[in-house]
């Protein structure tokens, strides 16, 4: 289960989103200006309160992290 | 092996770059940390000529799915960190290896210039934000501090006031340097605080941001000030050190071209926001990476 808690305009959460779909990985996209109970979620996951934050199955990944990324998907 | 080309930076020169590297058939590997740097955050572009309105993140993509179509080698979130010569070749760094290639196109942008002030990176993404676009729905109901009392600063406010409860907007110097129509906007709702001859000293917390000290330049006095935001937008650098023993950097880091995109160095060009050029536009980033890419093309061809 991935879900990517991000807002519509940030340079990496779009990096990260195209890399996920360029790897045909779904994920669920979290839009948390729009989603309060999400937002709050996702900092006490995290510990930030910038995103892009994806969590990968229980694994925090913080910004766009490929080489993390990469390795919890066992991508390569 | 050996690429005809590397391209360093993902924005609109570097993509334009790699179009028309592709375009002439030249083996291109393109490095970038990130997609369009500094254009994601316009909400809105109206000077791309036949786009009448369109947001930087839209015009990226398109950028991006356009350059895709050619047949390019692409490494993304990739930072480099080194570029040296190897003959006549060059060695492009990154944090993952090194790539050989007879030209390079520089075109790595600008990026935030930071305060250096302590607090300030260990509370990046903790309430410390370069990217009001990106994180200002964090701060609902909540008091932000914006540093830089300039356009970038003025829409950096904007942003939050949509949801911040207070914004208080801090400049260095005597007077705000923003436009007065976008602080008439502001002071409209009431919601922002404007505060002049303020260098802000120290940023403070636990977990997260919760205050900011700052000396009063009048009076020489240090306050500390509550908040759990704090915006920085004291305007772009340039960041080409990693190329420093090839180029030439004028004063404000920039790399020294000639009109046809050459650095001191041939076989190096820049293009873009990262060259000395004055004006920097989306529409003028892609010309001047257009440019590059034909020149390093007629430099492969002399050098055969």
């Amino acid at each position: 289960m991935i879900k990517v808690y991000s807002t519509p305009s940030c340079p990496y959460c779009v990096t990260l989103k195209n890399f996920l779909k360029e790897h045909n990985i779904q994920f669920e996209d979290i839009d948390v200006s729009q989603n309060e109970i999400a937002q709050k979620e996702m900092i006490e996951k995290s510990g930030q309160m910038g995103v892009p934050v994806a969590d990968i199955d229980g694994e925090i990944v913080i910004g766009f992290d490929q080489d993390k990324i990469k390795k919890l998907l066992k991508l390569e | 092996m050996v690429y005809d080309l590397i391209i360093i930076g993902g924005g609109p020169a570097g993509i334009t770059a790699g179009i028309y590297a592709a375009r002439k058939k030249l083996k291109t590997l393109l490095i970038t940390k990130e997609w369009g740097g500094q254009m994601t955050k316009a909400p809105e572009i109206q000077n791309w000529p036949g786009i009448k309105k369109i947001s930087g993140i839209d015009l990226i993509n398109k950028m991006i799915e356009h350059l895709k179509s050619f047949e390019i080698e692409i490494k993304e979130g990739k930072e480099v960190i080194d570029l040296d010569k190897k003959g006549d070749n060059f060695l492009v760094r990154d944090n993952d290896g090194t790539y050989e290639a007879k030209a390079v196109i520089i075109a790595t942008g600008k990026i935030p210039r930071t305060l250096n002030i302590p607090g300030e990176e260990e509370f990046k993404g903790k309430g410390v934000s370069f990217c009001a676009t990106c994180d200002a729905p964090m701060f609902k109901n909540k008091e932000v501090a914006v540093i830089g009392g300039g356009n970038a600063g003025f829409g950096t406010a904007l942003d939050l006031v949509k949801y911040a409860k207070k914004v208080y907007i801090l400049e260095f110097l005597e007077e705000m340097k923003g436009d007065p129509i976008l602080k008439e906007k502001l002071e409209k709702t009431g919601k922002v605080e404007f505060q002049v001859n303020v260098a802000v000293k120290e940023i403070k917390g636990t977990k997260f941001v919760e205050s900011l000290v700052y000396e009063d330049r009048k009076t020489s006095k240090d306050h500390e000030l509550k908040v759990e935001g704090v915006f920085i937008a004291v305007g772009m650098m340039a960041k080409a050190e990693f190329a420093q023993k090839l180029v030439e950097l004028n004063q404000i880091g920039e790399v020294v071209i000639d009109k046809d995109n050459y650095t001191k160095t041939p076989g190096i060009f820049a293009a873009g926001d990262i060259s000395d050029i004055k004006y920097e536009q989306i529409v003028i980033a892609a010309g001047e990476g257009a440019k590059a890419a034909l020149a390093a093309t007629d430099y492969l061809k002399n050098k055969q």
